[in-house]
């Protein structure tokens, strides 16, 4: 019963913390494609590969948190 | 038992006391100090001069941050000597203090990382505390937290990124580490090792933005809070809803850093191939 109180707000902490973590990759993708495309004169290609790499790592992280989430009993 | 039901009740006079200081100490404020004085960019109560503008630090004062930076660092370094200073195995009032928040720490990376995960007690025992020393500082009038500054917060979010995969790559070697980066399917790889990449560049600026966000958020509303002291109903409303609210943040905010700091280190050192199937 005292194990039933704390974990549950664990898992409300973590869930809060999801919505960061997309927008954070996906800022950081596009930052670091357009530092590439900066340092090797290809305007527009590496800014729209790594940003869509960053959505796809912000998801990623997303879907390992949820399913974390729903693995625990 | 009685021994422990006493010192229970102590420590929670103790807590009423000094929740019953903070409340008035803001009323004091509320009262007695222009609005000019409480404004988000009001002077700090305490002043270093500026003794490293020789290494290009500008400005005639310290910055804030880094002076209450130094301030939570001499509260630590003192709470701490005062707890292990003379230990006993009936422990004396600091020790007791000493001896709660370590069991705490205990306790959590029992459960969030397993065997073993008592090792990084240095990395988040240090971190937690001075997050949860520099937030609740913040509370008291005059004093700024450093946690409000994006600053203290990027330190904070980049010792933790370099030292989870520190702890990793000392674990498992450098191209295991590596190979744990590139997903389950060998013709993914390339893609998942980029991914995996942006992803992990992620944390540090998650970590530091939360924690910077929530507390300069609070601390802003309530100086425009306090700033309307005059009209008597926002004051109310800092009182009864804002300064509890703040006091939880930082509770919370201390609490969702640790954890995550030590979900990244489990990731880092888990004895899986990085084959995460959910």
């Amino acid at each position: 019963m005292e194990e039933q109180g704390p974990s549950a707000l664990k898992e409300l902490l973590r869930l809060s913390t999801i919505g960061v973590g997309l927008v954070a990759a996906t800022a950081i993708g596009l930052a670091l494609g357009y530092f590439l495309d900066w340092l090797l004169g290809t305007r527009p290609w590496l800014t729209l590969a790594f940003t869509i790499f960053g959505i796809a790592a912000g998801f990623l992280n997303l879907f390992r948190d949820v399913g974390l989430l729903k693995r625990r009993p | 038992m009685a021994a422990e039901t006493t010192e229970r009740r102590m420590s929670g006079k103790t807590f009423g006391l000094a929740l019953g200081g903070l409340v008035l100490a803001n009323l004091l404020v509320g009262l007695f100090l222009s609005p000019r004085h409480v404004a988000l960019q009001h002077t700090p109560i305490v002043q270093i001069p500026n003794f490293l503008a020789f290494l290009g630090v500008p400005g005639a004062w310290m910055p804030p941050q880094v002076t209450f930076t130094w301030i939570v660092m001499g509260i630590l370094v003192l709470g701490s000597w005062a707890g292990t200073r003379s230990l006993k195995a009936v422990p004396g009032r600091m020790q007791n203090v000493a001896e709660v928040a370590l069991e705490a720490f205990h306790s959590l990376l029992d459960q969030m990382i397993g065997k073993g995960g008592r090792d990084y007690l240095p990395l988040v025992g240090t971190v937690g505390l001075f997050i949860l020393t520099s937030n609740l500082m913040g509370q008291i009038p005059g004093f700024q937290a450093p946690t409000a500054n994006w600053n203290t917060t990027v330190a904070l979010g980049v010792t933790v990124y370099v030292l989870y995969n520190v702890y990793g790559i000392r674990k498992h070697g450098f191209l295991k580490y590596l190979k744990h980066f590139c997903g389950p399917v060998w013709w993914l790889a390339p893609i998942m090792f980029v991914i995996e990449f942006i992803g992990h560049l992620a944390r540090p600026v998650s970590l530091s933005i939360r924690l910077f966000g929530n507390i300069f958020g609070e601390e802003s509303v309530v100086a425009i809070l306090l700033g309307l002291t005059w009209l008597v109903m926002p004051y109310l409303i800092f009182l009864v809803v804002m300064l509890p609210l703040s006091l939880f943040t930082a509770v919370v905010q201390t609490f969702v850093f640790i954890m995550l700091t030590m979900v990244y280190i489990a990731g880092a050192v888990e004895e899986g191939h990085g084959e995460e199937h959910y």
